[in-house]
């Protein structure tokens, strides 16, 4: 009797201690979901819904090879397509405008080449730039290994900007996508090179190379290499900078640029004039998209829409996933999926933001998928709207929109508390943080709440004090008669 | 009764005078294991109360999975294992401590860091951010009191010098990571065993 009520409670014991197995969403077909504090999945509705196709239908009788890069102005949607060799336009309306594929002069008549005299014609295009500034459209001819720029009104033949002659580096100059500043000054990226991004001038002379992409060290690697020769250093694989494989500009004029490169010790990258990496990383992981420890393979970013007030959309190829993040580097939501259906991607290569749209490129489908903002997604996109803005109060009230449709929204949580903070409520506050797990506001909340408690019950803590300070006297008064 | 109180007494003496407070501890019969076993408990107790208790700015912990008697096993874990890795060493190295006065010494050093640590969790309730690291330095000298006295609590009970007593110690770290190692393979090998013969009683149940 003794015995199995003493294997009982031991089997009690271990069914307490052993660890429950539970099920991620990001690991089932679960495609919108978010991640707390502690990288685990939490459940949240979509932030983005399907509303219209773009594809080969839209743009007969052009045939479409694939969708390579997209890139939208104030009133047009520019398509780069590098297997037919084509750039396609269509208007706001999603119709199809124009198509460029043979160059042709201000005239209407077709470039001919001095030199070769051959027809001038996009070779492989890979990326696209529409500049507002100078209206002008700049084409990364990257098989042909010039930048192509048109006027952005009737599509007539400005100039190409081939190698510049002053060019250092072992880089080749396969510009696969670009943007333009307001000034003129090109950047252009490279697919594959460890030197960084080509800064090139408004005049076509080379500038620099630009942007920081540090390797993740290897310990291992380290110690072998401080105790190898000089010559066995030479020997050994050279460690070279991670190339960068897209590129953004935001309204600001700074530069965001992505790499999927595994060696990389950062996957996304916001450029100070230095070119060091300045992006905002202070949610609850940097910003890396999926956790690898939940998914078992890292996100893979192809390409990163970043909108006027700081949200940006991540665009990953492992799993199809489009990231969303705002400025502060938190997760805000996670939708769509590599798949068959409507919406889903299968090779995605590049996502723009359309007002308040997102557009995601496929290669293989050859089509483009228009998504526009669920009520949370718009709900939570207004919040962050106002926030960048400086619109305190405005934001306050859109997060606590947003709490009514994701009540696993952190960030809205910690926005409404932060309002709150800020109009001196400081018991409403720390509620708020803490249920966004916002450690900083919370403490700020905390102290002034404490100030405010000290101030209140200031008689209960000189009371305290005084009792001590009598007893201290009277104990040493009481030692001192005794012992004389 | 009267018994408990005098040897909380000398217990409380060796928080202060660690050399000669162990020596009256051992030698003079001062050892009271119900109280070093409640000392023991309640650290244990400290552990789970940490993980709920602590202030919200410290306390990174993920409640909603807490499971207090894990919490309970894995903070008295690393002592017993101490425990037993010392003991284990120390009978090599001619020390004349028993398992009672290892696990006594280790109990009574444990009073300082446990009453620290209890004020840590009481305190990080009104601290701020800011004098987080203030907190964390007040709870160290709860650890550091605590690796002092058992340090002292070790060369008495096992008639060392501090040398010998240093040497021990690391040799007691490094059978803590054998006793680990060994007991891994022995469980992991057990649970073999086990399966095996689960699978040869499912297959012969299945046939007959």
């Amino acid at each position: 009797m003794m015995k199995t009520l003493r294997a009982a409670g031991i089997a009690a014991v271990l069914c307490l201690i052993w660890p429950l197995a539970s099920a991620h969403a990001a690991t089932t077909f679960e495609s919108n979901y978010t991640y707390d504090a502690w990288g685990n999945v939490k459940r949240s509705p979509p932030a983005f819904e399907l509303v219209d196709t773009l594809d080969s239908r839209d743009m007969e009788p052009i045939k479409v090879g694939s969708f390579d890069d997209v890139f939208v102005s104030e009133d047009r949607i520019f398509v780069a397509d590098a297997t037919e060799s084509r750039i396609s336009v269509f208007d706001a309306q999603l119709r199809f405008a124009a198509s460029i594929k043979l160059i042709r002069d201000g005239a209407g008549k077709i470039m001919v080449s001095e030199a070769t005299g051959k027809q001038l014609m996009l070779t492989n295009p890979e990326g696209v730039f529409y500049s507002e500034a100078s209206e002008e459209l700049y084409i990364a001819d990257t098989g042909a290994e010039r930048i192509v720029v048109l006027d952005g009104m009737t599509y007539a033949f400005k100039r190409t900007i081939e190698r510049p002659e002053n060019m250092v580096g072992a880089t080749l100059f396969k510009p696969s996508k670009l943007v333009v500043d307001k000034n003129g000054k090109i950047s252009v990226v490279v697919q594959g090179s460890y030197e960084g991004i080509i800064e090139i001038q408004p005049d076509g002379s080379f500038s620099r190379y630009f942007g920081l992409n540090k390797p993740r060290v290897d310990l291992a690697d380290f110690f072998w290499k401080s105790l190898a020769s000089s010559q066995q250093k030479e020997k050994m694989k050279k460690l070279f900078a991670p190339s960068f494989n897209n590129i953004s500009i935001d309204a600001e004029g700074l530069i965001y640029a992505t790499t999927f490169d595994p060696s990389a010790q950062n996957k996304v990258f916001r450029f100070n004039s230095k070119g060091e990496n300045i992006l905002v990383q202070n949610g609850y992981f940097p910003v890396m998209g999926d956790l690898t420890r939940v998914t078992g393979q890292e996100s893979q970013f192809v390409d990163i829409a970043v909108s006027d007030y700081g949200v940006y959309a991540l665009l990953d190829k492992t799993m199809g996933r489009v990231f969303l993040y705002n400025f502060e580097g938190d997760i805000m939501n996670v939708f769509n999926s590599i798949g068959n259906l409507k919406g889903n991607v299968k090779e995605p290569t590049s996502i723009a933001w359309f007002g308040d749209r997102l557009i995601l490129l496929d290669r293989q489908f050859g089509s483009a998928s228009v998504f526009q903002p669920t009520e949370f997604g718009a709900a939570a996109l207004e919040a962050e709207k106002q926030y960048f803005n400086g619109n305190w109060k405005a934001a306050g009230g859109a997060y606590l929109d947003t709490l009514e449709r994701n009540a696993n929204y952190d960030i809205a949580y910690t926005g409404v508390g932060r309002n709150l903070l800020m109009q001196d409520e400081f018991d409403e506050a720390m509620y708020y943080t803490k249920l966004g797990n916002s450690r900083g506001y919370y403490s700020q909340a905390f102290a002034e709440y404490r100030n405010l408690f000290i101030q209140h019950h200031f008689l209960w803590f000189v009371l305290v004090f005084v009792a001590f300070a009598v007893l201290l006297f009277y104990s040493e008064y009481r030692y001192n008669r005794k012992t004389g | 009764m009267t018994g408990i109180v005098e040897d909380g007494k000398s217990m409380l003496r060796v928080l202060f005078h660690p050399f000669d407070g162990f020596y009256e501890v051992k030698f003079l019969g001062k050892r009271n294991f119900a109280l070093a076993t409640i000392i023991m408990l309640l650290c244990g107790l400290t552990g789970i109360l940490s993980y709920q208790y602590t202030g919200f700015i410290l306390n990174y912990f993920p409640l909603f999975e807490m499971n207090s008697i894990a919490l309970f096993v894995t903070t008295l874990f690393p002592f017993l294992l101490f425990l037993l890795s010392n003991w284990s060493v120390t009978t090599l190295f001619d020390g004349n401590g028993t398992i009672g006065d290892i696990y006594i010494v280790l109990s009574y050093a444990l009073l300082p860091k446990l009453a620290f640590d209890l004020a840590g969790i009481a305190l990080s309730n009104v601290v701020t951010q800011e004098e987080a690291g203030l907190l964390q330095a007040f709870t160290a000298i709860g650890t550091v009191w605590f690796a002092f006295l058992l340090f002292c609590g070790l060369t008495v009970t096992h008639e060392y010098s501090a040398l010998v007593n240093i040497v021990t110690l690391a040799a007691s770290c490094a059978s803590a990571v054998l006793i680990l190692f060994l007991s891994m393979l022995y469980f992991t090998l057990i649970g073999k065993v086990v399966g095996f013969v689960y699978a040869v009683f499912l297959e012969l149940s299945k046939r007959w």
